[in-house]
């Protein structure tokens, strides 16, 4: 059974008849989850781009934290593999990195590549619980919490804040690596600690190497920002309410619309597990969902797990990027969310439909540099 | 379907064509002209002719558009009938087509993001698309050339990447440098050695340059050169070309290492001047050179570069100031955000050297119209580019509206020459055809493909090239006035070229080892583009 509307199995024809209907009506809808592969995430996007929904991605808070610090102040990163290759230091923030595979793997070997060649590689940790299989150094993060300390060490990098200080040997480890990391989950430090991050790694630039390196979220959060990116010019939240794509975080979260009643339909896109909100009940909601039971939403339809039942262009951690996760004989049915969401395309787009207002050159000059 | 573009002006300097007369299509190709009636007749009285515009380089897709998106969300923001040229995939399909242009090539396609590049350049409409893969940073390249394997390696190297990420060439940014700057560098020249491997950036260089021959891939070497936009590059762009020995070799945005140092002692806190005639000279004597411009015009932008090198060391002119820098598995890239200030005084002189060493061009389809979008600004600005190279007296108008550096560290004013019709189609049609190797466009020759923009013909040329009266894509109307009437989806070009399978193994191994992940992960297969058809084949040279 792959198909429920009010939580009694139907055939997949009805279901996406009612999906369809359930979403022609509707003057605010929402588009939430978007846990899928980017076949299927771009297919939202073009299907909110229709009918003028907004989205707002299961990656949530730790998506954003990263994002907001992003547009206020840029950053030095790098990638899990040059870290494995590279560092000769390696700094985990917080509790989060320690859950990681990462910081265990970094852990196991010492840098190959690079000027930091054949040295050892020192693990440590800044307000986090450690580990007893990883050797390292501990520091404490203070009552102040994670974020402070990330600014009190930035000042000691910077050689603002003078006297002894607890991080003061942190400070000088950072400054002597050759290639530092800084490991941290941006959900743990919080835009503002992320930031402050960002300016301590830019900080340490002016005189070695030190990239931050994100922890990647679980729900293909950062493959959902690509596909926002090249789908709208901007990171999600989105809504293309107004015909244009509008960037909001505030407004577009999904959450806020559902308990403030502005939105009146819903899609949620869960094609990988994904933890189910619960006003996908309350709000007149169509989920695709690769693990249905057929209660979670007023119309529900089963579609294939992306890279279990076909092959998928799924985020992926160790490489962090877009990859392509083959599948050996895929699984016809059922298929992918990408299907449902092009035929709910065919049955809502408007034939006389014009993707841009017709243009007045007039009265709005196009936004483009001058010469 | 016979359809006849009749009465217009037809400039084609492919066929030596500049005259009224007709074009004729079917089944989306250019015929030659028929004695059978037409089922379709579009009148061009009045209207210009050429074939669709080509970019060549244009940066519009990939990790490193998608960050400066991130890092500017103000500078994509979407207005109500106002398509922004640093937006979305589709705005970006729309003001080229509105152009007249109707195939763009994303020249940064790095093999390790070369999966979601191809997903964003297949969302970019109405144009045919492609990118150029990045090798010469990468390690498994860096330790062939340092182990001394064979030119076959090298190639075969070459090959497997160009095959996984589905390029349409092959590109080097700053051979070396990025490397180079994970080690603490902040200069790096064509002779500097990368600090971990003992290979120098000419080695990396001349390395790639052999494979791409060896390949015949169409397109030759796409070089960045070292040291952009720093007085005295001309010295690495004409040292560069020096270490081509005669192979093809083309190079990106010459206008950014057009700047002789002012004080060759000093020269970087010396200023600069133009180094255009000397480039132009080079070019002359130089067959086997290209160039695009990377034109500067003013106003915000954002510079997006793999060379994280250079991104780096300009990190603190970057407005406003906030800017990224990814050292990433080879290059990565950086975004730092500028402002090329109206009448400043470095920006004149900048801008005024892009139109210079057009004006000075041997053959415009050597040199060929970029602004190195967003690198220089923004590609929507060709119009009124093309205006200024057709008429010497807005051109002196404008530089006269600029401080007198420009006009005295450059040599823009005492150049007479105007832009004929048949040098802009070289400019912008036939020269990047040729250049990408592509016979199919850039001309309106029987059997070209049906890719045209028809103008109307107005003395205010930058009215005339920004909106087209009509754009046909494959033979069919995509834009009416300027104005999109049927969004069609083009294709994304990749070079048809086989990879050897005992570098596949080899591949295989160093990948898993590296990323934990094998070569499958890296591909681009056509089942990521579910339902639809992106890819078309061109073929090597024979």
């Amino acid at each position: 059974m792959t198909a429920w509307i009010d939580g009694r199995a139907a055939t997949r024809e009805d279901a996406v008849a009612a999906a369809a209907s359930l979403l022609a009506g509707a003057r605010s809808p929402v588009f939430a989850g978007l846990c899928a592969e980017a076949a299927s995430v771009q297919a939202a996007f073009d299907l909110a781009r229709t009918i003028g929904a907004s989205l707002d991605p299961a990656a949530g808070s730790a998506l954003y934290a990263d994002l907001g610090a992003l547009a206020s102040g840029g950053a030095m990163t790098t990638t899990p593999a040059e870290a494995r290759g590279r560092a000769d230091v390696v700094l985990a923030l917080g509790a989060a990195p320690w859950a990681s595979d990462i910081l265990t793997e970094l852990a196991t070997d010492g840098p190959v590549r690079g000027r930091a060649s054949g040295r050892p590689r020192a693990v440590l940790a800044l307000g986090g619980p450690g580990a007893g299989s990883v050797q390292h150094v501990a520091y404490p993060a203070g009552e102040a919490g994670l974020a402070a300390a990330i600014g009190l060490l930035r000042g000691l990098v910077a050689g603002r804040v003078a006297g002894p200080h607890p991080l003061a040997d942190l400070a000088t480890r950072l400054r002597d690596a050759l290639y530092g990391v800084i490991l941290y989950d941006p959900a743990e430090t919080g835009a503002l600690g992320a930031e402050m991050l960002n300016g301590l790694v830019k900080d340490l630039n002016e005189t070695t190497r030190c990239f931050a390196l994100p922890l990647g979220d679980l729900h293909q959060g950062r493959a959902v920002a690509q596909i926002a990116a090249w789908s709208t010019g901007q990171g999600p939240r989105v809504g293309f309410g107004r015909g244009t794509p509008e960037h909001d975080p505030w407004r577009f979260d999904a959450g806020r619309q559902a308990a403030a009643g502005e939105a009146d339909a819903a899609l949620w896109l869960a094609a990988l597990p994904t933890p189910l909100p619960a006003w996908t009940r309350t709000v007149p909601t169509v989920a695709l969902l690769g693990a249905p039971k057929g209660d979670e939403a007023q119309v529900v339809i089963g579609v294939g797990v992306p890279g279990e039942a076909f092959g998928a262009a799924l985020w992926h951690p160790r490489r962090a990027a877009i990859a392509w996760h083959a599948v050996d004989g895929p699984q016809p049915v059922p298929g992918p969310a990408a299907a449902i969401l092009a035929d709910l395309q065919a049955r809502l787009a408007s034939p006389a439909e014009k993707p841009f207002p017709a243009k007045n050159p007039t009265t709005n000059p196009e936004r483009s540099a001058s010469c | 379907m016979l359809t006849r573009i009749a009465g217009g002006r037809v400039v084609d300097p492919t066929a030596g064509r500049d005259a009224i007369g007709d074009v004729w299509i079917e089944d989306g190709r250019i015929v030659a002209p028929s004695d059978r009636a037409p089922d379709r007749t579009l009148d061009a009285a009045g209207c210009i002719v050429m074939a669709g515009g080509v970019e060549v380089h244009s940066h519009i897709a990939g990790g490193n558009v998608v960050l400066a998106r991130l890092l500017l969300p103000e500078l994509g923001v979407s207005e109500p009938g106002a398509p922004n040229p640093h937006g979305s995939g589709r705005d970006v399909g729309l003001l080229y087509a509105r152009m007249g242009y109707t195939t763009a090539v994303e020249p940064a396609m790095p093999p390790v993001n070369a999966l979601a590049t191809q997903l964003e350049l297949a969302e970019i409409p109405l144009l045919d698309r492609g990118g150029l893969c990045v090798m010469g940073n990468d390690d498994q390249l860096l330790q062939l050339l340092r182990d001394r394997e064979s030119a076959d390696a090298v190639r075969d190297l070459v090959a497997l990447n160009v095959a996984t990420s589905r390029a349409l060439g092959v590109k080097v940014i700053n051979a070396g440098g990025a490397d180079a700057f994970k080690d603490g560098a902040v200069r790096f020249s064509l002779d500097d050695e990368v600090p971990a491997y003992g290979l120098t950036s000419r080695t990396i260089l001349t390395g790639l340059l052999d494979a791409v021959e060896s390949l015949k891939v169409p397109h030759p070497l796409h070089v960045h050169c070292s040291n952009l936009g720093l007085p005295g590059a001309d010295d690495s762009l004409i040292e560069t070309l020096a270490a081509a020995e005669g192979r093809r070799i083309h190079f990106a945005h010459a206008q950014f290492y057009a700047y002789a140092a002012l004080d060759k002692d000093n020269p970087l806190t010396g200023g600069f001047r133009s180094a255009a005639p000397r480039i132009a000279e080079a070019l002359a004597r130089h067959p086997n050179a290209t160039l695009d411009i990377g034109q500067v015009v003013f106003g915000q932008t954002a510079t997006i570069s793999l060379d994280i090198l250079r991104q780096f060391s300009g990190r603190k002119a970057a407005s406003p100031k906030r800017w990224i820098v990814n050292a990433g598995d080879a290059e990565g890239g950086g975004i730092v955000p500028f402002r090329y200030r109206d009448r400043g005084p470095t920006s004149s002189l900048q801008f005024a050297i892009g139109l210079e060493l057009m004006l000075l061009s041997p053959d415009p389809e050597r040199t060929i119209l970029t602004t190195d979008h967003p690198n220089g600004g923004p590609f929507t600005a060709y119009p009124r580019i093309l205006h200024l190279l057709m008429d010497k007296e807005a051109r002196d108008r404008e530089v006269a509206a600029h401080p007198k550096v420009a006009a005295e560290r450059s040599g823009l004013s005492g150049i007479a020459r105007e832009y004929t019709l048949s040098e802009v189609a070289q400019l912008t049609r036939s020269g990047p055809a040729k250049l990408l190797g592509l016979t199919d466009r850039g001309h309106l020759r029987p059997g070209a493909r049906a890719d045209i923009a028809v103008y109307r013909d107005q003395p205010d040329r930058t009215a005339m090239f920004a909106r087209a009266h009509r754009v046909l894509k494959d033979g069919a109307v995509i834009v009416e006035d300027g104005e999109v009437v049927s969004w069609t989806s083009g294709h994304t070009l990749s070079l048809a070229v086989e990879a050897d399978a005992g570098m596949a193994r080899r591949t295989e191994s160093y990948l898993q080892g590296r990323f934990g992940a094998g070569l499958s992960t890296f591909t681009v297969p056509d089942a990521a583009f579910p339902d639809r058809e992106v890819f078309e084949a061109v073929s090597c040279r024979t």
